[in-house]
């Protein structure tokens, strides 16, 4: 799969327009509908409400600054976990790919611990480390870190051995080796394996701050629920859409950028 | 790292195959015991045992748990509700990936929407799901359900659309009615891709479905680990996570052990 | 003295996977002279990359030595530099990034790698083509990157792997008569692997038959021609044709089935 490149051809727009047609059709029925009062306001409130008619809607929340105070904590607490497991998981993938006692030692913890659904441990970490930012970062940290380490380890197995050969023949000692050609080979498997991170730390962050508390994204989105405000709810929900979406974003223009070579 | 790379000159000959065998499954497994040697050696000196119960006390949690069947009904409804929604999944997934690749109308109106929610981390949809649904089973299969969509939808579709176009020419050419042709060709030969995204689903579930239960639920293992940690239960917590792990990491094996036979047999 | 002779002697190879040895290389002894061009045929598997990538130091011996200028080897060194029969190149570094690498890792600074790389650049006929990754070259620009890249770095021997044997054949035969000139030129010893009679015995001074699988010397062949003249003219002559048909003959031996012996 392509993950790095977005066309723009005539047939893509064509069938871009078409899309935006039929969405453009379901928001217009949206409106109308619950505008007329055939959905409860609760489970579905006007689009008009969501994006700016009320309080709670999408736009007022923006201007007074909720959503991007809470977008923020948030985002940090995703990204500085994201950071930290991708430093920890590509050192330990390459090098348990490169070294026999760190593949001994490493593999089957990585095949013990993979599946563990790390979410699972949010109550764990509240009983830990309490409900505050470091307890969220660490759990983030363990989630992301086992797809950082695996695609980094299973990348650098297969490096093709006459690149590093050819390295070794040009007189590159053990140790450049790793930084000057096993990782730079490595990292369209490494890039891959961030981009199977990054929404795992997301959902880590959003469900964390939903049990916990401590503001963001997740907590807002929650505090919609119990208020009984649905508006706020959806207006969270746009936020966390433009969130990923951007955050996706990010992570496939830096790969496009670090692999222009690919 | 192979057997090969350890064996000594000679050896073969001189110690019978099944003890080389499960030598070599102790070497392997060196590394496991040690990290629980750690956690136990840790537990009730370096950390209070409340905090980091041993490996033996969770072991006998789990072990009353099970006995007792006090976690019997959680992990039943889990299982069910894991289930139901990686089953949905494949169904709507599968028909979706293959009409959105074989039909560009289907693909116009639908690609849009899956576009929309591809970026939502789905565990963040919880909180919609609950004013929909309230808590309980059926949010918790919806949100299972849109988990595990999108990479079934995606597997299904890159395949459908490399299917041999010879293949559908040669049955028709045989006269099969072209409604039909979904359902006897490309189905089948997008077969192979499908299983993978259900396997890639497979762990998804699992997230989703623990998410799910922390947030929006009353029963459930994730209820369980979130309720046995706000009493003060840790030990039993520790268990119930270790029976969520046990259960994920063999519904991933298991998968993966039918996908092989099945792969076999056709 | 002039350097980068090869002294082989009694060179063994046995792989061993998965409890399974195969012996590659048999009892092999081969001198080198430096300055020679030296190419080696053999039937498919005989083990003619296995000799190549051990005297590389990529791989170890199982018996016997292998010696540069009377030094045993250890390991790859910047003495000896490879082509690959896949190029082998960075795919994340420019041709120019490419050819500078040896220079880099040899601490030459900055200018005056630039300065050698271009000369290698320019002497490939890839002028122009200096900021391109490996991806936008055609098979024959990559290998002539790769050859630029190992003449780059100055090893005396050049070891290589079928090089030319996935280009076309006016193209093979441009790179041929290019590397000639660079063999003249810059005084290599050259150590070239092919499984084609007429490449081999048109470059070289030597050629080296292998027997069949495990691979050991069978013979060798002088080639004495006077390479001053046009391509033309080389091949068209009696002797060249003559020497030719030893080569060719041989190998054939090797090729029949087992029982035709
Ligand atoms: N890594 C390896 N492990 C085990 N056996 C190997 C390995 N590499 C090569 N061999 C075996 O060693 C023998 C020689 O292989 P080698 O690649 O050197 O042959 P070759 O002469 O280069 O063949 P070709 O002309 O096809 O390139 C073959 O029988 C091959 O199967
Ligand atoms: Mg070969």
């Amino acid at each position: 799969m392509d993950v790095g490149s977005a066309t723009f051809d005539r047939s893509s727009l064509v069938s871009f327009a078409k899309g935006t047609v039929s969405l453009a059709v379901v928001l217009v029925l949206w409106e109308v509908v619950t505008q007329l009062g055939m959905i409860h306001y609760y489970f579905l409130p006007p689009l008009s409400d969501i994006l700016f008619a009320t309080d709670s809607s999408f736009v007022a929340l923006t201007a007074d600054g909720t959503l991007i105070y809470h977008g923020y904590l948030t985002v940090r607490r995703a990204l500085v976990g994201l950071v930290i497991a991708t430093v920890l998981g590509i050192a330990v993938g390459v090098l348990s790919a490169r070294s026999k006692i760190m593949s001994w030692f490493w593999d089957p913890i990585i095949e013990v611990g993979y599946p563990v659904p790390v979410i699972a441990l949010v109550p764990v970490f509240i009983f830990w480390f309490g409900t505050g930012d470091v307890s969220k970062i660490a759990l983030v940290t363990l989630g992301c870190f086992w797809p950082v380490a695996i695609n980094a380890r299973n990348a650098t197995r297969e490096v093709d051995e006459n690149l590093i050969w050819s390295a070794r023949m040009m007189g590159t000692s053990d140790r450049e080796l790793l930084r000057r050609v096993v990782v730079p080979a490595a990292a369209p498997g490494i890039i891959s394996g961030l981009q199977i991170a990054l929404p795992i730390s997301l959902i880590i962050t959003f469900v964390f701050e939903m049990v916990a508390g401590g503001g963001g994204l997740g907590h807002i989105e929650i505090q919609g629920v119990r208020s009984f405000d649905s508006v706020q709810v959806y207006a969270s929900l746009i936020a966390i859409m433009i969130l990923g979406f951007a955050l996706d974003r990010a992570l496939r223009i830096l790969r496009h950028r670090l692999l222009a070579w690919t | 790292m192979s057997y090969a790379d350890f064996r000594l000159d000679g050896l073969e000959e001189s110690v019978p195959e099944p003890v080389q065998r499960i030598a070599w499954f102790v070497f392997e497994w060196i590394p496991l015991a040690i990290l629980v040697g750690v956690w136990e050696l840790m537990s009730g000196t370096v950390v209070p045992s409340v905090v980091l119960p041993s490996p033996f006390e969770v072991g006998a949690a789990v072990w009353e748990l099970l006995v007792t069947g006090d976690v019997l009904p959680h992990l039943q409804i889990s299982l069910y509700r894991v289930g139901v929604g990686l089953a949905l999944s494949i169904v709507v997934g599968v028909l979706l990936g293959v009409g959105m690749a074989r039909s560009q109308p289907v693909e116009n109106v639908f690609e849009v929407f899956l576009a929309l929610i591809y970026p939502i981390p789905k565990a963040a949809l919880v909180p919609l799901a609950i004013l929909w649904l309230g808590v309980g089973t059926e949010t918790a299969i919806l949100i299972v359900f849109l988990a595990c969509l999108l990479p079934i939808v995606l597997n299904s579709y890159n395949a459908a659309q490399d299917v041999d176009q010879n293949l559908i020419w040669s049955a028709q050419m045989m006269g099969m009615p072209s409604w039909k042709i979904p359902l006897k060709v490309v189905i089948p030969a997008t077969f192979p891709s499908i299983l993978t995204g259900i396997r890639q689903a497979i762990p998804i579930a699992f997230i989703a479905l623990v998410s799910a239960e922390l947030i929006a639920s009353n029963e459930g293992v994730g209820f369980e680990i979130l309720r046995y940690g706000e009493v003060g239960a840790y030990t039993l917590m520790f268990a119930v996570l270790v029976i969520i792990s046990a259960a994920a990491f063999f519904a991933v094996r298991g998968y993966e052990w039918a996908e092989r036979r099945l792969i076999r047999w056709t | 003295m002039v350097e980068g002779h090869v002294t082989i002697s009694n060179l063994e190879k046995v792989y061993e996977s998965g409890g399974e040895r195969t012996k590659a290389i048999d009892d092999l002894s081969l001198e080198v002279p430096s300055g020679e061009f030296l190419s080696v045929v053999g039937p498919s598997g005989c083990g003619k990359s296995t000799l190549l990538y051990l005297i590389a130091g990529f791989l170890d011996e199982s018996a016997g030595t292998i010696a540069v200028d009377d030094v045993p080897i250890d390991g790859p060194g910047t003495d000896r530099g490879v082509v690959f029969q896949d190029y082998a190149l960075f795919p994340w570094r420019t041709v120019m990034g490419n050819v500078t690498y040896g220079l880099e890792q040899k601490g030459v600074d900055k200018k005056e790698r630039q300065d050698t790389a271009q000369k290698f650049i320019n002497m490939m006929d890839l002028d122009g083509f200096e900021d391109k990754y490996p991806k936008e070259l055609s098979g024959g620009m990559k290998q002539r990157v790769a050859l630029a890249r190992t003449l780059a770095y100055d090893p005396k021997i050049l070891l290589m792997d079928e090089p030319f044997g996935a280009l076309d054949q006016p193209l093979r035969e441009a790179l041929q008569d290019h590397l000639l000139d660079i063999w003249r030129d810059l005084e290599k010893t050259v150590i070239f692997i092919t499984h084609d009679v007429e490449e081999a015995v048109y470059l070289s001074e030597r050629v080296m038959i292998m027997t069949r699988h495990p691979g050991t010397k069978k013979t060798a062949v002088e080639i004495d021609v006077d390479r001053t003249q046009p391509r033309e003219d080389i091949i068209m002559s009696d002797e060249y044709t003559a020497m030719k048909n030893d080569v060719w003959q041989s190998l054939r031996e090797e090729t029949k089935p087992q029982a035709q012996l």
